[in-house]
Protein backbone atom coordinates (compact mmCIF):
# COMPACT_ATOMS: atom_id res chain seq x y z
CA UNK A 1 0.00 0.00 0.00
CA UNK A 2 1.21 3.30 -0.20
CA UNK A 3 -0.16 6.92 0.92
CA UNK A 4 -0.95 9.56 -1.28
CA UNK A 5 -2.83 12.96 -0.13
CA UNK A 6 -3.74 11.24 3.28
CA UNK A 7 -5.00 8.56 1.29
CA UNK A 8 -4.39 4.78 1.24
CA UNK A 9 -4.08 2.90 -2.07
CA UNK A 10 -2.94 -0.31 -3.44
CA UNK A 11 -0.04 -0.56 -5.15
CA UNK A 12 1.75 -3.86 -5.03
CA UNK A 13 0.62 -6.63 -7.39
CA UNK A 14 -0.62 -8.16 -4.00
CA UNK A 15 -2.97 -5.60 -3.59
CA UNK A 16 -4.19 -4.87 -7.23
CA UNK A 17 -6.55 -6.95 -8.68
CA UNK A 18 -6.05 -7.76 -11.94
CA UNK A 19 -9.03 -5.93 -13.57
CA UNK A 20 -7.11 -2.57 -11.72
CA UNK A 21 -3.87 -3.72 -13.12
CA UNK A 22 -5.35 -4.10 -16.53
CA UNK A 23 -6.56 -0.52 -16.69
CA UNK A 24 -3.29 0.98 -15.63
CA UNK A 25 -1.97 -0.91 -18.52
CA UNK A 26 -4.88 0.99 -20.88
CA UNK A 27 -4.02 3.87 -19.59
CA UNK A 28 -0.60 3.42 -20.33
CA UNK A 29 -0.87 2.26 -23.16
CA UNK A 30 -2.87 5.33 -24.63
CA UNK A 31 -1.15 7.80 -27.28
CA UNK A 32 -3.76 10.07 -26.48
CA UNK A 33 -2.71 11.18 -23.50
CA UNK A 34 0.70 12.95 -21.97
CA UNK A 35 2.68 11.86 -18.93
CA UNK A 36 1.12 14.18 -16.60
CA UNK A 37 -2.45 12.90 -17.76
CA UNK A 38 -1.80 9.12 -17.91
CA UNK A 39 -0.83 9.58 -14.12
CA UNK A 40 -3.85 11.94 -13.12
CA UNK A 41 -5.93 8.98 -15.06
CA UNK A 42 -4.30 6.64 -12.79
CA UNK A 43 -5.04 7.82 -9.63
CA UNK A 44 -8.54 8.54 -10.64
CA UNK A 45 -8.82 4.68 -10.68
CA UNK A 46 -8.56 5.28 -6.82
CA UNK A 47 -10.94 7.94 -6.39
CA UNK A 48 -8.88 10.43 -6.65
CA UNK A 49 -10.06 13.57 -8.60
CA UNK A 50 -7.95 16.19 -10.80
CA UNK A 51 -8.91 18.57 -8.34
CA UNK A 52 -7.34 17.00 -5.56
CA UNK A 53 -3.93 17.67 -7.22
CA UNK A 54 -4.39 21.83 -7.65
CA UNK A 55 -1.80 22.71 -4.90
CA UNK A 56 0.11 19.55 -5.28
CA UNK A 57 3.78 21.25 -6.55
CA UNK A 58 5.11 18.92 -9.88
CA UNK A 59 7.84 17.58 -7.33
CA UNK A 60 5.46 16.20 -4.61
CA UNK A 61 3.18 14.95 -7.79
CA UNK A 62 6.26 13.36 -9.09
CA UNK A 63 7.47 11.61 -5.99
CA UNK A 64 3.67 10.36 -5.60
CA UNK A 65 4.33 8.76 -9.32
CA UNK A 66 7.53 7.20 -7.75
CA UNK A 67 6.06 5.39 -4.69
CA UNK A 68 3.18 4.43 -6.56
CA UNK A 69 5.58 2.62 -9.54
CA UNK A 70 7.84 1.41 -6.53
CA UNK A 71 7.11 -2.33 -6.11
CA UNK A 72 8.96 -4.05 -3.00
CA UNK A 73 7.61 -7.36 -3.62
CA UNK A 74 9.65 -9.77 -5.66
CA UNK A 75 6.71 -12.57 -6.70
CA UNK A 76 7.02 -16.15 -8.38
CA UNK A 77 4.69 -18.00 -10.60
CA UNK A 78 1.85 -19.81 -9.38
CA UNK A 79 1.38 -23.12 -11.03
CA UNK A 80 -2.77 -23.16 -9.84
CA UNK A 81 -5.17 -21.58 -8.38
CA UNK A 82 -8.42 -22.25 -6.58
CA UNK A 83 -11.41 -19.97 -7.54
CA UNK A 84 -14.93 -21.57 -6.19
CA UNK A 85 -13.64 -24.51 -5.31
CA UNK A 86 -12.54 -25.20 -8.56
CA UNK A 87 -8.71 -25.98 -9.00
CA UNK A 88 -7.58 -24.31 -12.12
CA UNK A 89 -3.80 -24.92 -13.42
CA UNK A 90 -1.74 -22.66 -15.64
CA UNK A 91 0.76 -25.34 -17.29
CA UNK A 92 1.83 -29.01 -16.96
CA UNK A 93 4.80 -30.55 -15.48
CA UNK A 94 7.21 -28.27 -13.35
CA UNK A 95 8.46 -25.36 -15.94
CA UNK A 96 6.07 -23.14 -17.82
CA UNK A 97 5.30 -24.18 -21.49
CA UNK A 98 3.15 -22.25 -23.45
CA UNK A 99 1.61 -24.91 -25.72
CA UNK A 100 1.28 -24.44 -29.73
CA UNK A 101 -2.53 -24.24 -28.81
CA UNK A 102 -2.49 -21.98 -26.02
CA UNK A 103 -0.44 -19.30 -28.13
CA UNK A 104 -2.65 -19.58 -31.34
CA UNK A 105 -5.70 -18.49 -29.22
CA UNK A 106 -3.26 -15.93 -27.31
CA UNK A 107 -2.19 -14.34 -30.51
CA UNK A 108 -5.43 -13.87 -31.48
CA UNK A 109 -6.60 -12.13 -28.54
CA UNK A 110 -3.39 -10.27 -28.22
CA UNK A 111 -4.05 -9.38 -32.30
CA UNK A 112 -7.47 -8.05 -31.57
CA UNK A 113 -8.15 -6.80 -28.29
CA UNK A 114 -6.85 -3.45 -26.95
CA UNK A 115 -8.10 -3.74 -23.21
CA UNK A 116 -8.36 -6.24 -20.98
CA UNK A 117 -6.20 -8.78 -22.73
CA UNK A 118 -4.64 -10.01 -19.43
CA UNK A 119 -7.57 -11.60 -18.05
CA UNK A 120 -8.68 -13.23 -21.10
CA UNK A 121 -4.64 -14.72 -21.43
CA UNK A 122 -4.43 -15.81 -18.33
CA UNK A 123 -7.99 -17.78 -19.12
CA UNK A 124 -6.83 -19.69 -21.76
CA UNK A 125 -3.77 -20.82 -19.68
CA UNK A 126 -5.65 -21.50 -16.75
CA UNK A 127 -7.64 -24.69 -17.06
CA UNK A 128 -9.96 -26.25 -14.80
CA UNK A 129 -9.06 -29.87 -13.75
CA UNK A 130 -12.19 -31.22 -13.85
CA UNK A 131 -12.95 -30.48 -16.94
CA UNK A 132 -11.82 -31.50 -20.82
CA UNK A 133 -9.97 -30.16 -23.17
CA UNK A 134 -12.51 -28.90 -25.33
CA UNK A 135 -14.15 -27.77 -22.54
CA UNK A 136 -11.35 -25.81 -21.77
CA UNK A 137 -10.73 -23.75 -25.29
CA UNK A 138 -14.99 -23.22 -25.78
CA UNK A 139 -15.71 -19.23 -26.01
CA UNK A 140 -18.20 -19.07 -23.79
CA UNK A 141 -15.59 -20.80 -21.19
CA UNK A 142 -13.27 -18.52 -21.50
CA UNK A 143 -15.18 -15.26 -21.01
CA UNK A 144 -16.24 -17.11 -17.82
CA UNK A 145 -12.73 -17.65 -16.59
CA UNK A 146 -11.33 -14.14 -17.81
CA UNK A 147 -14.16 -12.64 -15.56
CA UNK A 148 -13.37 -14.64 -12.67
CA UNK A 149 -9.77 -13.30 -13.30
CA UNK A 150 -10.25 -10.51 -13.32
CA UNK A 151 -11.02 -9.78 -10.14
CA UNK A 152 -8.35 -12.02 -8.51
CA UNK A 153 -5.11 -10.48 -7.59
CA UNK A 154 -2.36 -9.17 -10.27
CA UNK A 155 0.43 -10.86 -8.39
CA UNK A 156 -1.13 -13.98 -10.35
CA UNK A 157 -0.83 -12.54 -13.84
CA UNK A 158 2.37 -10.94 -14.18
CA UNK A 159 4.24 -13.96 -13.76
CA UNK A 160 2.45 -15.25 -16.22
CA UNK A 161 2.55 -12.21 -18.86
CA UNK A 162 6.34 -11.92 -17.92
CA UNK A 163 7.34 -15.77 -19.05
CA UNK A 164 4.59 -15.12 -22.44
CA UNK A 165 6.82 -12.11 -23.28
CA UNK A 166 9.79 -13.69 -23.27
CA UNK A 167 8.48 -16.51 -25.07
CA UNK A 168 6.97 -14.75 -27.94
CA UNK A 169 9.86 -12.01 -28.08
CA UNK A 170 12.26 -14.73 -28.81
CA UNK A 171 10.50 -16.70 -31.78
CA UNK A 172 9.80 -13.36 -32.85
CA UNK A 173 13.41 -12.77 -32.91
CA UNK A 174 14.41 -15.83 -34.65
CA UNK A 175 11.78 -15.56 -37.10
CA UNK A 176 13.87 -11.45 -38.02
CA UNK A 177 17.05 -13.62 -37.84
CA UNK A 178 15.48 -16.05 -40.45
CA UNK A 179 13.87 -13.63 -42.48
CA UNK A 180 17.24 -11.27 -42.64
CA UNK A 181 19.51 -13.90 -43.25
CA UNK A 182 17.25 -14.95 -46.60
CA UNK A 183 17.01 -11.30 -47.34
CA UNK A 184 20.90 -11.07 -46.97
CA UNK A 185 21.41 -13.68 -49.37
CA UNK B 1 10.50 -35.05 -36.22
CA UNK B 2 12.72 -34.82 -39.54
CA UNK B 3 12.15 -31.41 -41.34
CA UNK B 4 13.16 -31.11 -45.16
CA UNK B 5 16.26 -29.20 -45.22
CA UNK B 6 15.64 -27.31 -48.65
CA UNK B 7 13.58 -26.78 -51.41
CA UNK B 8 14.85 -29.74 -52.98
CA UNK B 9 13.07 -32.37 -50.52
CA UNK B 10 9.16 -30.22 -51.32
CA UNK B 11 6.61 -30.96 -53.82
CA UNK B 12 4.75 -28.98 -56.04
CA UNK B 13 1.55 -29.93 -53.29
CA UNK B 14 3.69 -29.06 -50.44
CA UNK B 15 4.91 -25.89 -51.91
CA UNK B 16 1.65 -24.89 -52.81
CA UNK B 17 0.16 -25.51 -49.35
CA UNK B 18 3.24 -23.98 -47.92
CA UNK B 19 2.05 -20.24 -49.78
CA UNK B 20 -1.23 -20.55 -48.94
CA UNK B 21 -0.42 -20.41 -44.97
CA UNK B 22 0.32 -16.48 -46.61
CA UNK B 23 -3.22 -15.43 -45.55
CA UNK B 24 -3.03 -16.48 -42.51
CA UNK B 25 -2.37 -12.95 -40.04
CA UNK B 26 -0.80 -14.73 -37.02
CA UNK B 27 2.83 -15.68 -37.10
CA UNK B 28 2.68 -18.02 -34.83
CA UNK B 29 -0.24 -19.42 -36.27
CA UNK B 30 1.16 -19.16 -39.84
CA UNK B 31 4.40 -21.04 -38.68
CA UNK B 32 2.53 -23.82 -36.96
CA UNK B 33 0.63 -24.57 -40.39
CA UNK B 34 3.91 -24.42 -42.40
CA UNK B 35 5.68 -27.03 -40.25
CA UNK B 36 2.54 -29.40 -40.20
CA UNK B 37 2.71 -29.03 -44.08
CA UNK B 38 6.23 -29.84 -43.85
CA UNK B 39 6.06 -32.71 -41.47
CA UNK B 40 3.17 -34.41 -42.77
CA UNK B 41 0.73 -34.34 -39.93
CA UNK B 42 -2.09 -32.47 -38.73
CA UNK B 43 -1.51 -29.59 -36.47
CA UNK B 44 -3.53 -30.86 -33.57
CA UNK B 45 -1.03 -33.00 -33.06
CA UNK B 46 1.67 -30.42 -32.99
CA UNK B 47 -0.68 -28.21 -30.13
CA UNK B 48 0.86 -30.19 -27.10
CA UNK B 49 4.02 -28.95 -28.00
CA UNK B 50 5.97 -25.97 -26.55
CA UNK B 51 6.66 -23.08 -28.65
CA UNK B 52 10.05 -22.73 -28.09
CA UNK B 53 10.08 -26.15 -29.84
CA UNK B 54 8.13 -24.30 -32.71
CA UNK B 55 10.51 -21.51 -32.98
CA UNK B 56 13.73 -23.81 -33.09
CA UNK B 57 12.32 -25.77 -36.16
CA UNK B 58 11.21 -22.38 -38.20
CA UNK B 59 14.97 -21.95 -37.16
CA UNK B 60 15.93 -24.94 -39.44
CA UNK B 61 13.58 -24.17 -42.22
CA UNK B 62 15.07 -20.83 -43.33
CA UNK B 63 14.74 -21.59 -47.01
CA UNK B 64 11.13 -21.36 -46.52
CA UNK B 65 11.25 -17.41 -46.30
CA UNK B 66 13.41 -17.77 -50.46
CA UNK B 67 12.48 -19.05 -53.71
CA UNK B 68 13.16 -22.50 -55.14
CA UNK B 69 15.51 -22.63 -57.95
CA UNK B 70 14.37 -20.99 -61.37
CA UNK B 71 16.58 -22.99 -63.22
CA UNK B 72 13.90 -25.40 -64.19
CA UNK B 73 13.73 -29.04 -65.85
CA UNK B 74 13.33 -29.35 -70.05
CA UNK B 75 12.27 -32.96 -69.52
CA UNK B 76 10.11 -34.38 -66.77
CA UNK B 77 8.95 -37.89 -67.09
CA UNK B 78 7.58 -38.10 -70.81
CA UNK B 79 7.12 -34.86 -71.08
CA UNK B 80 8.52 -31.58 -72.38
CA UNK B 81 8.90 -28.07 -71.99
CA UNK B 82 7.40 -26.66 -75.12
CA UNK B 83 9.23 -23.39 -76.39
CA UNK B 84 7.28 -20.38 -75.44
CA UNK B 85 7.02 -18.74 -78.94
CA UNK B 86 5.34 -22.21 -79.96
CA UNK B 87 2.63 -21.37 -77.80
CA UNK B 88 -1.03 -21.66 -79.50
CA UNK B 89 -3.59 -18.73 -78.69
CA UNK B 90 -5.29 -21.22 -76.88
CA UNK B 91 -2.47 -22.15 -74.20
CA UNK B 92 -1.40 -18.54 -73.93
CA UNK B 93 -5.18 -17.40 -72.94
CA UNK B 94 -5.10 -20.42 -70.44
CA UNK B 95 -1.72 -19.91 -69.20
CA UNK B 96 -3.31 -15.98 -68.83
CA UNK B 97 -6.25 -17.18 -66.77
CA UNK B 98 -4.19 -19.21 -64.25
CA UNK B 99 -1.58 -16.43 -64.02
CA UNK B 100 -4.36 -13.78 -63.20
CA UNK B 101 -5.83 -15.52 -60.64
CA UNK B 102 -3.61 -17.36 -57.94
CA UNK B 103 0.23 -18.47 -60.19
CA UNK B 104 1.49 -19.76 -57.09
CA UNK B 105 -1.54 -22.40 -56.49
CA UNK B 106 -1.90 -22.79 -60.31
CA UNK B 107 1.62 -23.27 -61.18
CA UNK B 108 0.88 -27.02 -61.61
CA UNK B 109 -2.04 -25.89 -63.87
CA UNK B 110 0.38 -24.06 -65.62
CA UNK B 111 3.18 -26.54 -65.59
CA UNK B 112 0.54 -28.72 -67.09
CA UNK B 113 0.00 -26.48 -70.09
CA UNK B 114 3.41 -25.51 -71.09
CA UNK B 115 4.76 -29.83 -70.45
CA UNK B 116 3.95 -31.91 -72.92
CA UNK B 117 4.20 -34.87 -74.53
CA UNK B 118 5.78 -35.40 -77.57
CA UNK B 119 6.92 -37.71 -80.47
CA UNK B 120 9.66 -37.19 -82.95
CA UNK B 121 8.28 -37.20 -86.98
CA UNK B 122 10.30 -38.83 -89.84
CA UNK B 123 11.99 -35.53 -90.58
CA UNK B 124 13.46 -35.93 -86.54
CA UNK B 125 11.49 -33.02 -85.47
CA UNK B 126 9.73 -33.04 -82.37
CA UNK B 127 5.78 -32.77 -82.51
CA UNK B 128 3.62 -32.10 -79.08
CA UNK B 129 0.79 -33.76 -78.33
CA UNK B 130 -2.27 -31.35 -79.04
CA UNK B 131 -3.84 -29.29 -76.66
CA UNK B 132 -7.13 -31.34 -76.13
CA UNK B 133 -6.34 -32.95 -72.89
CA UNK B 134 -7.59 -31.68 -69.35
CA UNK B 135 -5.59 -29.10 -67.48
CA UNK B 136 -6.69 -30.13 -63.93
CA UNK B 137 -6.29 -33.81 -64.63
CA UNK B 138 -2.84 -33.65 -66.42
CA UNK B 139 -2.15 -30.94 -62.84
CA UNK B 140 -2.27 -33.57 -60.45
CA UNK B 141 0.95 -35.20 -62.18
CA UNK B 142 2.67 -32.58 -61.45
CA UNK B 143 1.54 -31.92 -57.72
CA UNK B 144 4.29 -35.07 -57.23
CA UNK B 145 7.13 -33.16 -58.99
CA UNK B 146 10.07 -31.60 -57.13
CA UNK B 147 9.18 -27.78 -56.95
CA UNK B 148 12.89 -26.61 -58.19
CA UNK B 149 12.32 -28.51 -61.07
CA UNK B 150 9.35 -26.35 -62.82
CA UNK B 151 9.72 -23.53 -60.62
CA UNK B 152 11.75 -21.64 -62.91
CA UNK B 153 8.38 -22.03 -65.61
CA UNK B 154 7.27 -18.68 -63.46
CA UNK B 155 9.85 -16.56 -63.89
CA UNK B 156 10.71 -17.72 -67.51
CA UNK B 157 6.97 -17.27 -68.55
CA UNK B 158 6.52 -13.80 -67.23
CA UNK B 159 10.02 -12.65 -68.93
CA UNK B 160 8.26 -13.91 -71.87
CA UNK B 161 5.15 -12.12 -71.27
CA UNK B 162 6.87 -8.85 -70.78
CA UNK B 163 8.28 -9.06 -73.76
CA UNK B 164 5.31 -10.07 -75.86
CA UNK B 165 2.80 -7.54 -74.54
CA UNK B 166 5.46 -5.06 -75.26
CA UNK B 167 5.66 -5.82 -78.47
CA UNK B 168 2.27 -5.90 -79.50
CA UNK B 169 1.16 -2.94 -76.91
CA UNK B 170 -0.76 -1.13 -79.23
CA UNK B 171 -3.61 -4.22 -79.03
CA UNK B 172 -3.15 -4.28 -75.18
CA UNK B 173 -3.90 -0.19 -74.89
CA UNK B 174 -7.49 -0.10 -74.44
CA UNK B 175 -7.12 -3.03 -72.15
CA UNK B 176 -4.37 -0.97 -69.60
CA UNK B 177 -6.82 2.00 -69.97
CA UNK B 178 -9.64 -0.26 -68.27
CA UNK B 179 -7.55 -1.12 -65.03
CA UNK B 180 -7.17 2.56 -64.20
CA UNK B 181 -10.94 3.00 -63.82
CA UNK B 182 -11.44 0.42 -61.13
CA UNK B 183 -11.90 3.10 -58.12
CA UNK B 184 -13.75 5.49 -60.69
CA UNK B 185 -17.33 5.92 -59.32
CA UNK B 186 -19.84 6.85 -61.99
CA UNK B 187 -21.42 10.00 -61.47
CA UNK B 188 -25.23 9.34 -63.79
CA UNK B 189 -26.81 6.20 -64.79
CA UNK B 190 -25.31 6.48 -68.49
CA UNK B 191 -22.27 6.66 -67.53
CA UNK B 192 -22.82 3.79 -65.14
CA UNK B 193 -24.29 1.90 -67.97
CA UNK B 194 -21.28 2.53 -70.02
CA UNK B 195 -18.71 1.35 -67.39
CA UNK B 196 -20.90 -2.11 -66.39
CA UNK B 197 -20.50 -2.19 -70.93
CA UNK B 198 -16.53 -1.98 -70.59
CA UNK B 199 -16.50 -4.34 -67.59
CA UNK B 200 -18.02 -7.09 -69.43
CA UNK B 201 -16.11 -5.97 -72.53
CA UNK B 202 -13.18 -6.88 -70.60
CA UNK B 203 -14.49 -9.98 -68.95
CA UNK B 204 -14.80 -11.13 -72.44
CA UNK B 205 -12.39 -9.70 -74.20
CA UNK B 206 -10.60 -13.20 -74.80
CA UNK B 207 -14.01 -14.99 -76.43
CA UNK B 208 -14.41 -11.46 -77.92
CA UNK B 209 -11.23 -11.51 -79.86
CA UNK B 210 -11.77 -15.15 -81.08
CA UNK B 211 -15.05 -14.87 -81.68
CA UNK B 212 -13.85 -11.81 -84.14
CA UNK B 213 -11.32 -13.85 -85.39
CA UNK B 214 -13.76 -16.77 -86.59
CA UNK B 215 -16.23 -14.02 -88.34
CA UNK B 216 -18.98 -15.20 -85.77
CA UNK B 217 -18.35 -18.82 -86.74
CA UNK B 218 -18.25 -20.18 -84.07
CA UNK B 219 -17.31 -23.67 -85.50
CA UNK B 220 -13.87 -22.22 -86.11
CA UNK B 221 -13.55 -21.47 -82.55
CA UNK B 222 -10.71 -24.49 -82.30
CA UNK B 223 -9.73 -23.66 -84.96
CA UNK B 224 -7.94 -20.23 -83.99
CA UNK B 225 -6.99 -21.19 -80.54
CA UNK B 226 -4.97 -23.69 -82.50
CA UNK B 227 -3.45 -21.36 -84.46
CA UNK B 228 0.53 -20.01 -83.03
CA UNK B 229 0.25 -17.44 -80.92
CA UNK B 230 2.72 -15.00 -82.60
CA UNK B 231 1.01 -16.12 -85.80
CA UNK B 232 -2.48 -14.79 -84.56
CA UNK B 233 -1.22 -11.37 -82.91
CA UNK B 234 1.06 -10.86 -85.81
CA UNK B 235 -2.11 -10.84 -88.45
CA UNK B 236 -3.88 -8.73 -85.35
CA UNK B 237 -1.66 -5.93 -85.52
CA UNK B 238 -1.94 -6.14 -89.18
CA UNK B 239 -5.43 -6.04 -89.48
CA UNK B 240 -5.57 -2.70 -86.72
CA UNK B 241 -2.52 -1.02 -88.26
CA UNK B 242 -4.11 -1.28 -92.23
CA UNK B 243 -7.78 -0.68 -90.25
CA UNK B 244 -9.07 -4.22 -91.91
Amino acid sequence: MVTILDKTIPNELTELTVQQFEDITTIHADKELDVIEKHLKVFSLFGFTEDDFEDTSIEDFKMYVKQFNTLNNKIKIKKSIIIDGFKYTGFPGKQFILSVKDTKFIEKILNTKNRGYISEVLSVLFKRDDLTKTEHYAAAHIKHKAKLIKELKADIAIPYIVQISKKLSKSIKIQDETTSVMEGN
Amino acid sequence: MKLPQSWKEIDVYKFKEIRSTSHIEEMFTRDIEIISVLLDISPDDLEDYDIDVISKMIKDITFINSEPSKIFKKEIDNFIFKPLQKLTCGEFIDIEHYLSTDYMQNIGHIAAILYKKFKINEWDEVVYEPYTYSVKQRCEQFDEVCINDIYGIIPEYLNFRANFLENYSPLFQNTDDDDDDDDYRPKTSDEKKAIQEEKSAKKWSWERLIYNLCNDDLTKFHDITNLPLILTFNMLSMRKELNL
